[in-house]
């Protein structure tokens, strides 16, 4: 029930932003694509410390938000300095990205492995 | 995952979802990309402006009309309003007129009757073709072949034979009248229809057209059948 809530919360964002059919001036689009690399950048590295058993309520609320006007600003402070700043952001995110869902697969795999060794272990006793 | 978790991630997730839709709807939205150059944006710009400037023209007239109609007093509120139906009878081509103008003769060509060929009527296509190509200039009041060419005009072509509003036009020659605003208008639409390529166009009809020197006055006849209400009511009084 619980990893299904996620999916729905997911699903209700989509349609919600689809129904309401919102748009936003097109010279603040950079910042909002950011913004959504780094949400998604805190949910994987949540995900990623949950199935490390090193998650922290603070540390991921705190992440979110704060990663979010982070790489907003810096987008903003790039515009006004007039550097692409916001690519070093999304480099960044990216980085991450890739490195968590790394992680994330290495952690689902040995579990998976290990899971296949402990029926193997049960079917031979 | 406990449950405090999940509806942590739950929350997360529906702002990941609300703002991914949210940039694709801003995304998508533009599916036509504007292609036009500075030119072409210049002369859209123009146009607008064109059209500001004529609804501003009329917005002045009218406005001229509500003064005299407040400036009348009781009595002469009449003569105002006969003062207007009159206005729109010209407007509506029911009167006849006079100004400066063009008249213009179209006549077999030379080589068609050297050759012997046959004179037709001129082409209701042709015509239109003609009428359409004078109409680039506003405020033209036409007369062809003594049928007054308003608003509700048709150029058809009848058994054969060309009409306008109904009535047949005669085989070349035969001559139209056009009046202008103004001398000056009349100049321009003389010299514009000298090199126009509509010459082309009624020679390929073995015909040609002779435009005279602009005339300080022609007078043109009025449309003198009345015009059907189909739309208009009166209201009973009192309301």
């Amino acid at each position: 029930m619980t990893m299904w809530l996620p999916l729905l919360g997911l699903l209700l964002g989509i349609s919600l932003g689809l129904l309401s059919d919102i748009q936003i001036p097109q010279i603040y689009t950079n910042y909002l694509s950011i913004a959504v690399l780094a949400a998604l950048d805190t949910l994987f590295g949540g995900i990623r410390a949950h199935l490390q058993h090193i998650y922290d309520d603070k540390v991921f609320i705190s992440g979110f938000f704060f990663n979010i006007a982070l790489a907003a600003a810096l987008a903003f402070l790039g515009v006004h300095l007039g550097v692409d700043l916001y690519l070093a952001a999304v480099f960044a995110f990216g980085v991450r990205l890739f490195q968590n869902i790394a992680v994330i697969r290495r952690i689902l795999l040995t579990k998976w492995t290990e899971r296949g060794k402990v029926s193997d272990a049960n079917e031979l006793k | 995952m406990n449950r405090t978790i999940g509806w942590k991630f739950t929350i997360v997730l529906l702002v990941i979802g609300f703002m991914i839709s949210v940039q694709y709807n801003t995304l998508k939205h533009p599916e036509e990309r504007d292609t036009r150059d500075i030119w072409a944006i210049r002369q859209e710009l123009a146009e607008e402006k064109k059209t500001h400037s004529e609804l501003l023209k009329e917005i002045r007239e009218l406005d001229k009309t509500i003064a005299s109609y407040e400036s009348m007093s009781e009595h002469n509120t009449g003569k105002a309003l006969a003062d207007t139906v009159e206005k729109l009878r010209q407007q509506a081509g029911e009167t006849d007129l006079r100004g400066p103008g063009l008249l213009i003769k179209v006549k077999p060509s030379p080589e068609s009757i050297a050759y012997g060929m046959p004179i037709t009527s001129i082409s209701s296509d042709l015509l239109i073709r003609f009428v359409n190509d004078l109409n680039r200039f506003k405020g033209l009041d036409l007369e062809i072949d003594g049928k007054r060419y308003t608003m509700l005009s048709s150029i058809r072509d009848i058994n054969g034979m060309t009409t306008v509003n109904g009535l047949d036009v005669s085989t070349p020659p035969f001559e139209m009248k056009i009046v202008t605003q103004s001398m000056q208008d009349c100049e321009k639409l003389y010299n514009y229809l000298l090199a126009s390529s509509i010459h082309d166009d009624f020679y390929l009809e073995n015909l040609i057209i002779e435009i005279s020197e602009p005339k300080e006055e022609v007078e043109i006849r009025g449309w003198p059948e009345k015009f059907e209400n189909l739309y208009l009511e009166e209201l009973p009084k009192g309301e």
